[in-house]
């Protein structure tokens, strides 16, 4: 039986993703196509596409959606949609603090970033969830139908 | 083998009740939550989130209305009624992407009924919270909305709801 560590497990524990990335010089319309045909949620904007050094920014399903109720043009550049220098989480961070830096800046997304700012992974809220239902195997999937109710067993 | 806790006697494993004094044995394999966070994934019901009051929109509603309602009132999700409050779908921020993507533009005009989610996983407000995460976990859902006895809608709730609320939970009990 484990528990719950939120103080001391590394957030590398939470399921990180591995983060889909493109040069900045990309336009919308690329992005958000390599976005549905990955599935992917997010993806890191850097200055050259194998993403070595800082992470320039980030684009969401969030910034997507902004792109689409405005109806702009499918060939602007990623540069003026993305959120410039997004916040990112040390590997070495628990998961707790990823939690914090995530429900107080309302982030659904943070970059794993090694000591040189290199981005390694993503965390995700799907992941954090991944974690939690891990965490707690008997409380989530042993559930009775009702809890509370009383069952008699039929047959042998 | 098993230790009955009313007499302390061992029985075999698989025992209904025990051979001694015939407690029942059968509720033993229930889980016994150990943590303030457990047993607020056990014990509280959807209700105690406080569901927030779903924004909704008619079937026919344009696409390029629903984008805007979306971006204005800051909404991950819009939930898609009938004249009688009924539920008919979900259109989330994953639907724009999956289904409007760069062609948002083309399809500005049409209803939003042709890419909605169509009748997607719901839950009630009796259910447990712990169930409520189950859910959305194996079904990848950020959002389930939540019917009253009529299978009117009554709330949705999101997985930063819960996050918060499990979290909020864990502090107060560290």
């Amino acid at each position: 039986m484990s528990f719950l560590s939120l103080s001391t497990d590394p957030v590398t524990e939470a399921y990180p993703d591995q983060p889909l990335a493109v040069s900045v010089d990309s336009t919308v319309g690329e992005v958000i196509e390599l976005m549905r045909a990955q599935r992917g949620s997010c993806v890191l904007v850097c200055a050259d596409d194998d993403c070595q050094g800082k992470v320039l920014g980030i684009f969401t399903e969030r910034d997507a959606l902004r792109w689409m109720a405005q109806g702009a043009a499918a060939q602007i550049g990623i540069r003026d949609w993305m959120t410039a220098n997004p916040t990112v989480i040390d590997a070495k961070s628990s998961v707790g603090s990823a939690i914090q830096a995530m429900s107080a800046g309302g982030y659904r997304h943070l970059p794993i970033v090694d000591e040189t700012g290199t981005p390694k992974s993503v965390i995700s809220v799907r992941g954090l969830v991944h974690y939690l239902v891990d965490h707690f195997p008997n409380t989530i999937y042993t559930l009775p139908p009702e809890p509370g109710k009383t069952y008699d067993r039929e047959g042998a | 083998m098993i230790l009955c806790p009313a007499c302390g006697s061992e029985n075999l494993d698989g025992a209904d009740e025990c051979a001694e004094c015939l407690h029942s044995l059968t509720d033993l394999s229930l889980p016994r939550a150990m943590t303030a966070v457990e047993r607020g994934l056990l014990d509280d019901r959807i209700a105690a989130l406080n569901p927030r009051t779903p924004v909704t929109v008619g079937p026919d509603a344009p696409v390029s209305e629903v984008l805007q309602k979306l971006i204005n009132d800051r909404l991950g999700c819009v939930v898609v009624v009938d004249s009688q409050q009924r539920l008919l779908g979900i259109f989330t921020e994953r639907d724009a992407l999956m289904r409007l993507n760069v062609d948002a533009a083309k399809l500005a005009a049409r209803p939003i009924s042709s890419v909605m989610t169509v009748s997607p996983a719901t839950l009630r407000m009796r259910d447990k919270i712990a169930f409520a995460l189950h859910r959305m976990h194996v079904g990848g859902y950020r959002h389930v909305p939540i019917l009253d006895d009529q299978d009117r809608l009554a709330g949705v709730i999101s997985i930063r709801g819960i996050l918060a609320y499990l979290t909020e939970r864990h502090t107060a009990s560290a």
